[in-house]
């Protein structure tokens, strides 16, 4: 058998495996660069050179084994956290997405303003004395020419042919492009602006209709300035990814541009009202939510455990049944527990005979956050209390017992605080894991209830991370730099927390 | 093989064979065999990938992007007749529903954006904004075949970025069953639902299965006196001043309040309203012009009109907004500008485009020859001819994007919570509702 892992097929295995592997990945960076993403492209290219020299050379036998995980944890972890924090360095929202020679290109090409009459033509595409030219028809006063990008030519009705509209079909000298040269000339046409008068042109509206236009943006590109030709107004850079009037920040071009801001994102969220008043209550309960539900959990995790640690007839039985919320997709179970909490149909409210508004009152919303999150997590302390409490060895427990210590103080004195050592560094995770349990509070409540009306940017159960998704996702207007900003200071938070709670267990010391 | 993948072989083999000759370690342990098997690998890998890699669009195809409904029903239509723009050709990309469209769109980059994507009006200020959406300048005849509020609808701060396509508004419909007559005021439907609760187990009297509490729901803000906006006496809309919160809160106590109790007329979601009226336990419901297909085939009649006010004769207006065939930026991008704005004006803009387009999607039509075609449904026509009476334009452009500080779409759902769950005065959160308003229309008008 083992000589199966070492010979010429394990080779050829190998070989067909990394082959398959190398083929998508370099599709993959293929179309990377095709859509410009080029650290992604660099990326991927990077991993099939490593993949090539790890298993196909002797390099290093360790790196076999570790170098998938190493990439994955690059790609899905180090990446994330990597964009995250520059993100949040940066105006990024909606108006400033793009880059800013993209923004430039757009302010140009939407800085233009029709005839005050909105006159507009009937045009044929065409060639003129080996010239990108238009054939134009000014039905209405009967009167033809030709344009081409620095010329304006007039033509004599009799000279042409001109249909039952009154539009011009043909004229001398003047060719018109076929319907498959059209669409291989759009762009060239597209971009052209075609002679009409003073600082007026014609521009492509779609290949049958030209729109009398002329320019109001032009753009200085030594200033980097875009000045207004018609009122005189000069837009600079501000600094914060706009073209604006000086001294009027609300008077701005768009679209605007990625720009670094550095730490107004951070400072923003002490020194805006808006988000500072907010941002502390939503803390208060994140803290509060988090750890109610360890505690809640943990207890009763751990009192089932214990009453099922002795065998009881059916004890198995009663096992398979407290874990199946944890075998459910908790997704489902937040959904039907939704379901459970409405006002008129649901069968809490049926049960007590009562009318409560769940989801509409602060407190029962919470109660109810916090019932659903026990029903949910439970099963998994219980799973856990009960390894370890297979774990503490049964000799103290005797020993203690023939001392004269009660099942309360056994329980108190020995069970629990071995109990607490072994479990600490889950209870943390669990608390980690609460601190950022998205899906309960979007699913259940949607961090509601908002006073809207008074106008509050966070509900009464919103956490950080329901909050941050609301800041860059809740609205039409999404503010991306922002929610990083918050999301790192999140991260933070809850390094900081687990750090501190991982000291004080002192677990750490005795895993070194 | 593209340019771009020869220079990335190349330049991966060029790394590839200098790492391994020039760090000695490597040297030993890269023999000529395994050299060699390495060099196959990367051969036979990038011949591979150019099998997956997908071809970008042509000079002469035409990209839209729409959602899992309008999608096939677009592409059943251009298969009928695909010459709208001759020398193209037209390919239709369906996402599964309208969510899946808006997130792919936000996403979209250079390289697989489309040239025109079926959106909403409220797309159209964030998607301007954000350099996505391209505009359009339609001659004076190309306007003319819709209202002006239609075109207001895809306007933003002066510029058009679409032609409109659907009309989507609501309107009220009664079940027959439970009542013979149209009702002429508010009053008259509450009186009913007052009469008739217990004998016939109603579980409302009007209900909003389309649109939400918002938008949905406007025409009961509007009937009950707070219409969205205030015109001046050129019919200008004064965007300063809202309706009158404190006469809209007492037309809210009366008509929806037993004390400081909700009556029960009116719920304060839209949950369940659907089924409810459809079970018959709801006498009037307002439904959306998307749906009326359901209320057909379950037997209803399609008796639509607006939801009646107070005072005979004044109904509430209705929110009526479009969706519409949006121009993008990538048309330039990919070189099918022209040809992208000949197919908005030729196909999704005119009559016979929406007619064919239409007959099969059964939404209103935006395109006024096409409202008025005959072939068109009875239905249809109807939520159209409601839309042109009594609809106000929707003006998303600052209704939904926190001018001011609070926006108007979530605050409207909370204003029915906070009077009929949690038995606030109807008054005092009118006012705020108000102020809201006037927060949100004096903030956003600069965005018109």
């Amino acid at each position: 058998m083992t000589s199966f892992f070492r010979g010429k097929i394990s080779f050829a295995f190998k070989l067909v495996a990394l082959l398959l592997i190398a083929s998508v990945l370099i599709s993959l960076t293929q179309s990377a660069i095709a859509q410009g993403e080029y650290f992604i492209a660099g990326f991927l290219a990077i991993t099939v050179l490593l993949l090539a020299l790890t298993y196909l050379t002797k390099v290093s036998i360790p790196l076999k084994f570790f170098l998938p995980g190493i990439l994955l944890l690059v790609a899905f972890v180090l990446s994330p956290i990597i964009f995250t924090v520059t993100m949040s360095g940066y105006n990024y929202k909606t108006g400033n997405i793009i880059s800013k020679d993209e923004a430039i290109l757009q302010i140009k090409n939407r800085g233009f303003e029709s005839d005050a009459n909105g006159t507009s033509f009937d045009i044929k595409i065409g060639r003129y004395q080996a010239q990108e030219a238009l054939l134009v028809s000014d039905s209405l006063n009967n009167s033809f020419f030709i344009s081409t990008e620095n010329d304006r030519i007039p033509l004599i009705p009799a000279d042409l042919t001109i249909n039952e509209y009154g539009v011009a079909e043909s004229a001398p000298d003047f060719e018109i492009l076929t319907d498959a040269e059209m669409a291989t000339a759009d762009e060239i046409y597209s971009l052209k602006r075609f002679k009409y008068q003073d600082e007026y042109f014609i521009a492509l509206e779609g290949f049958e209709v030209g729109i009398v236009s002329r320019q109001v943006l032009s753009y200085d590109e030594v200033k980097d300035q875009f000045n207004n030709i018609v009122s005189g107004e000069v837009y600079t850079d501000n600094g914060k990814g706009n073209y604006a009037i000086e001294g009027s920040p609300d008077q701005y071009l768009e679209p605007g541009w990625r720009a670094p801001v550095w730490f107004e994102n951070y400072t923003k969220l002490f020194t805006e009202e808006r988000l500072r008043g907010p941002l502390v209550s939503v803390f208060i309960w994140t803290v509060t939510f988090a750890s109610l539900s360890v505690i809640t959990t943990f207890a009763l995790g751990l009192l089932l455990a214990l009453a099922l640690n002795k065998p009881i007839r059916g004890r198995r039985i009663y096992r398979s049944i407290l874990i199946l919320p944890y075998a459910m997709p908790s997704i489902m179970s937040i959904l039907i527990w939704g379901g459970m909490f409405n006002t008129e149909f649901g069968a809490i409210n049926n049960l007590l005979g009562t009318d409560i508004a769940w989801f509409q009152s602060a407190l029962f919303a919470k109660f109810a956050i916090i019932l659903v999150n026990l029903w949910l997590g439970f099963p998994y302390f219980y799973l856990v209390s009960s390894g370890a409490l297979q774990a503490i060895p049964s000799e103290l427990l005797e020993a203690a017992a023939i001392d004269g210590a009660n099942p309360r103080q056994i329980f108190r004195q020995i069970t629990l605080p071995l109990l607490l050592q072994i479990l600490s560094p889950l209870l943390i995770a669990s608390f980690a894991f609460n601190f950022n349990n998205f899906n309960l509070i979007y699913l259940l409540t949607g961090g509601g209830p908002r006073a809207e009306l008074d106008g509050e940017l966070a509900g009464a159960t919103d956490i950080l991370i329901s909050f941050t998704y609301k800041i860059a996702f809740g609205s039409s207007v999404q503010d991306l730099g922002l929610a990083s900003a918050i999301s790192l200071v999140i991260f933070l938070l809850v390094a900081g927390i687990s750090m501190y709670g991982l000291r004080k267990s002192k677990v750490l010391e005795s895993f070194q | 093989m593209g340019f771009s993948s020869r220079i990335l072989f190349w330049s991966t083999s060029l790394v590839f064979y200098t790492l391994v000759n020039t760090m000695n370690p490597w040297r030993k342990l890269m023999t000529k065999k395994r050299l060699s098997a390495v060099g196959f690998v990367a051969a036979v890998a990038i011949a591979v990938s150019g099998l997956f890699v997908p071809s970008a669009s042509a000079a002469d195809e035409i990209v839209v992007w729409a959602d899992g409904d309008r999608g096939p029903n677009l592409v059943k239509v251009l298969a009928e007749k695909g010459d709208w723009v001759a020398g193209y050709k037209i390919t239709v990309k369906s996402f599964s529903n309208f969510e899946a469209l808006k997130d792919a769109f936000d996403k979209a980059t250079d390289a697989s954006g489309p040239d025109i994507v079926m959106g909403a009006n409220d797309w159209v200020p964030t998607g301007a904004k954000s350099g996505k959406l391209a505009p359009i300048t339609l001659t004076a005849s190309q306007k003319a075949r819709f209202t002006a509020g239609q075109l207001f609808d895809l306007t933003y701060k002066g510029k058009l970025y679409g032609v409109p396509v659907d009309v989507n508004n609501v309107a009220m419909i009664y079940n027959t069953d439970l009542v013979t007559t149209a009702p002429k005021t508010f009053g008259e439907m509450v009186a009913f639902y007052k009469a008739n609760k217990a004998s016939k187990s109603l579980k409302a009297g009007l209900c909003v299965a389309g649109g939400g509490m918002s938008w949905g729901a406007h025409s009961i803000f509007s009937a009950l006196g707070a219409d969205a906006y205030q015109f001046d006496s050129r019919d200008k809309i004064v965007y300063n001043r809202s309706f009158n919160g404190t006469t809209f809160g007492k037309n809210v106590r009366t008509y929806l309040l037993d004390g400081k109790k909700s009556n029960g007329f009116l719920p304060a979601s839209d949950a369940g309203c659907g089924d409810n009226f459809k079970d018959g336990k709801v006498p009037y419901a307002i439904i959306g012009n998307w749906e009326w297909k359901d209320y057909v085939a379950k037997g209803f009649t399609m008796n639509l009109m607006p939801v009646p006010g107070v005072v005979a004769g004044k109904p509430g207006k209705m929110f009526g907004s479009v969706s519409g065939a949006l121009l993008t930026t990538f048309a330039a991008k990919h070189g099918v500008e022209a040809g992208a704005k000949s197919l908005l004006t030729n196909f999704f803009g005119s009559t016979d485009g929406q007619v064919r387009y239409q007959k099969i999607e059964g939404r209103p039509p935006a395109e006024k020859g096409a409202a008025l075609d005959v072939t068109v449904s009875a239905a249809q026509r109807g939520f159209g001819a409601a839309a042109t009476l009594s609809s106000l334009p929707q003006i998303g452009a600052f209704l939904n994007n926190n001018a001011g500080g609070a926006n108007y779409w979530d605050s409207a759902p909370a204003y029915w919570t906070a009077v009929l769950v949690d038995g606030k005065d109807p008054v005092t959160e009118g006012n705020k509702l108000a102020a809201i308003w006037r927060a949100n229309t004096s903030a956003g008008k600069a965005d018109l």
